[in-house]
């Protein structure tokens, strides 16, 4: 697919969701929102973000994997639909033979034990300190209390005060609660699927609530969507890939992955019996 | 009026991650002039965080969630537009910075481990959740581990102790605030020379005092071992106390043993006490609890007081006995000193009012002050009342989401405030402690609000004494001489240790009656 320029840029996997928004671009399909090493985030026609980035898992729900990372690219920067491929700057980038993979989390009641028991004996590195501010134990406390009683209500407060809550490029109080969706849609998928109305408000409150990449991740959190490596630890079949899942997440950002599984443990922990 | 400047940065939809952030931070926080410093994303709820911490500028309350915010909290103009200049070079010259040194900063104790492999000892201070952990897994890598953090739960504390007895290791700690180590201070520890003494502790700030009054006499400290407020109890059972008396027995350098903290449960004391006793060399035990006697034995000397333990350990380095004073002033000049207090009071009696940053000090306050006053209110005891209060302000209960009272005064001054709106308070007594980790100007950020509450005092035509003592030597940063200067000149009587302090306290609140049992050394 590399043009002789080099210039081609090829998508390697992404989710189902992102091929379709690729597909359904229209001329103007979208601009550069910010521009990193390893990330380049689009914000796309429909108002959210499309994140690019290299080889290997996607790193976010709403990301492609490509073969090279475009460079020179800044904020602002158009992007243009031409035929099946994407104009930006000087580079095409094409993602028709790319794979598309899931990242909605299939919903199972059982398994939660093994996460937890893997979970608890692990040592992953310490979350942010954000977390532990007063407002993030009260927020934690209540969404704990939110899970344990299934007590909407309670869960919609604690996951309010952890959004936009903390260090970093996405809050550490998102990360956390990015995570015990993640357990939730997995374990507790009826209960969530019942109650609409967490789903609408934790949407409302993420609007102006964080960042814009943290919003992202919240919203496909929402609609059960997660990264690769999230996916793969919740999925897990045996100790062993468990224990791969933690190492794996654990290593992702600079404590987003350690946030992520602070809230897992979180969620695990209030759903056990 | 406070003189401090609030500046800020806002950084339109500039993302970082938070390694960057929380190295700017600390950055910011070590540089000249600056008191407080935060780099976050401006959310709404970290500008919640922001307004909590006196860091909330018009401009951040104003930025959006996508804005990145520095704010500086600074003495001065100056200091705070400084620290933002350098804030800018930070992020400018963070990337070239990691590729120059080529090599990232270490996350791991694994990784931290092969950048110094020459270290022998983790100092760990992560959240308690996790702190076992890590402290587990510098044990593993054959490291010594002084264990800052606290919230770590008893069972994973006698494990880390017991794996720590297997392997030759000082596990100090959970909850371990000071060290010093073959001269190095660990943690809050006030700079005091090599020497020949050497101390176990379950108490940091008890440490402090203890190894600060040596110092004011010239003598030094060998090897300072924090082992963690329970480890004396049943369930640790002394599992680190024990390792750490058989190290100093077998330091040659070491002299004089001296161990420091409350009562131990029964059954530990009796081993405690062989122990010392087996060591081979003159003992002082500082066990500071109800009911504890004072004496001595061949080689054991019981003190009721740290100060106590400090001069008796100095007295057998030079073969003399020691006999406890309640005051190293004159009985003249003491008196001259509370009378003078007392007129200025305007009133016969009054209440003691303690505001305590250390824990070990605010419970040492309570065992002198309540055979000289009667029943006093505590947080150290729940339940307790009496018209007399001592605080410690570093309890959790005044700790959550702020950081230690040895370096915030915020809370502190606001309790100074209210002590001085209260009718039936004569005496505020504090502590301030100096030292390596403790904030810049201890005696600075207290003496304004004290100067204040003896103005409140006096406008409403009373007066009020202020009694202090500062735990800290000629070396610490903060400089001894200039702080207990600053406390001077707002009015306060400056004692060298806290149990004079407390005496002091003592006779000002409770008059002639207590001056004179204190002289004559009635009990």
């Amino acid at each position: 697919m590399k043009d002789s320029l080099g210039r081609t840029i090829r998508v390697l996997r992404m989710g189902r969701s992102t091929r379709e928004r690729l597909n359904g671009a229209p001329r103007e399909a979208g601009e550069v929102h910010s521009a990193y090493a390893r990330t380049l985030n689009l914000l796309w026609h429909d108002g959210r973000l499309l994140t690019l980035h290299g080889p290997g898992p996607l790193l976010a729900p709403f990301a492609a994997a490509v073969d090279h990372l475009p460079g020179g690219l800044g904020p602002g920067m158009r992007a243009w639909r031409e035929g099946e491929k994407i104009r930006l700057g000087p580079f095409l980038l094409g993602w028709e033979q790319g794979a598309a993979v899931e990242t909605r989390l299939r919903p199972e009641e059982d398994g939660a034990r093994l996460l937890l028991t893997v979970l608890a004996s692990s040592r992953p590195a310490p979350p942010a300190a954000g977390l532990f501010s007063p407002g993030g134990r009260t927020a934690q406390r209540r969404l704990d209390h939110g899970i344990r009683e299934r007590d909407a209500r309670a869960f919609v407060e604690g996951a309010a005060g952890l959004i936009g809550l903390g260090e970093g490029l996405t809050p550490a109080g998102d990360d956390c609660l990015v995570g015990a969706l993640a357990v939730l849609s997995r374990h507790a998928a009826t209960w969530l699927a019942e109650h609409a109305e967490v789903r609408t408000a934790l949407a409302s409150a993420s609007e102006r609530g964080t960042t814009t990449l943290g919003r992202e991740f919240l919203l496909h959190a929402l609609g059960g969507s997660f990264s690769e490596p999230i996916l793969r630890l919740i999925q897990a079949r045996s100790a062993a890939e468990a224990v791969e899942g933690i190492e794996d997440l654990g290593r992702m950002g600079a404590s987003s992955g350690a946030d992520t599984l602070w809230g897992m443990r979180l969620a695990l922990e209030a759903l056990s019996p | 009026m406070s003189p401090e400047t609030i500046r800020s940065l806002v950084k339109p939809s500039a993302y970082q991650d938070s390694v960057t952030l929380l190295l700017l931070a600390r950055q910011l926080r070590s540089g000249p002039g600056v008191v407080e410093a935060a780099a976050l994303m401006a959310t709404p709820s970290n500008r919640d965080l922001l307004e909590q911490s006196g860091l909330l500028t018009a401009e951040a309350a104003k930025a959006g969630s996508n804005d990145l915010v520095i704010a500086v909290r600074a003495e001065s103009a100056a200091a705070a537009a400084v620290a933002l200049a350098e804030s800018e070079a930070f992020l400018g010259a963070k990337r070239k910075r990691l590729e120059d040194s080529g090599r990232a900063l270490p996350r791991t104790l694994e990784s931290a481990r092969r950048h110094l492999p020459g270290a022998n000892l983790a100092l760990i201070s992560v959240p308690g959740a996790f702190a076992a952990l890590e402290a587990k897994k510098a044990l593993r890598l054959g490291l010594h581990v002084m264990l800052f953090s606290d919230n770590v739960g008893l069972e994973d504390e006698v494990a880390l102790k017991g794996l720590a007895v297997q392997k030759g290791l000082l596990m100090m700690g959970p909850d371990c605030g000071t060290a010093i180590l073959n001269g190095v201070p660990l943690g809050f520890a006030n700079a005091v020379p090599r020497g020949r003494i050497g101390l176990v502790s379950a108490s940091g700030t008890g440490l402090q005092q203890v190894t600060a009054l040596l110092a004011s006499q010239g003598e030094g400290v060998s090897q300072a071992i924090g082992v963690g407020g329970r480890d004396l109890s049943e369930a640790v059972g002394g599992l680190m106390t024990f390792q750490a008396l058989d190290a100093l027995a077998a330091d040659p350098t070491t002299e004089i043993i001296v161990m420091i903290g409350k009562p131990p449960a029964p059954a530990v004391r009796a081993r405690v006490e062989a122990r010392l006793r087996a060591a081979g060399k003159p003992c002082v035990l500082a066990l500071l609890g109800q009911g504890v006697k004072e004496g001595r034995d061949a080689t054991v000397h019981a003190v009721a007081t740290l100060e106590d333990a400090a001069w008796a350990a100095l007295a057998m380095l030079e073969g003399r006995p020691y006999i406890p004073q309640p005051f190293s002033i004159p009985a003249m000049e003491l008196r001259e000193c509370v009378e003078e207090f007392c007129r200025a009071l305007r009133r016969e009696d009054g209440a003691v009012r303690a505001l305590y940053a250390g824990g070990t000090l605010a419970h040492e306050a309570v065992l002198i002050l309540e055979p000289l006053l009667g029943p006093i209110a505590t947080n150290l005891r729940p339940g307790s009342g009496g018209r007399h209060r001592v605080t410690d302000l570093g309890a959790d209960e005044y700790t959550v989401g702020r950081a230690h009272p040895m370096l915030d005064a915020t809370v502190r001054v606001e309790e100074i405030r209210k002590a001085a709106q209260d009718p039936d308070v004569a005496v505020i007594l504090l502590d301030v402690v100096l030292g390596h980790g403790a904030a810049p100007d201890p005696a600075g950020d207290v003496a304004a609000a004290i100067e204040a509450a003896r103005a409140t005092a006096k406008m409403a035509g009373r007066g009020l004494a202020v009694v202090a003592s500062v735990i800290g030597t000629a070396g610490d940063p903060q400089d001894l001489a200039a702080q207990c200067a600053r406390l001077e000149a707002a009015g306060v009587w400056v004692l060298p240790s806290n149990a004079q302090a407390v005496r002091a306290a003592a006779c000002i609140a409770g008059g002639e009656p207590v001056l004179a049992r204190l002289l004559e050394g009635r009990p």
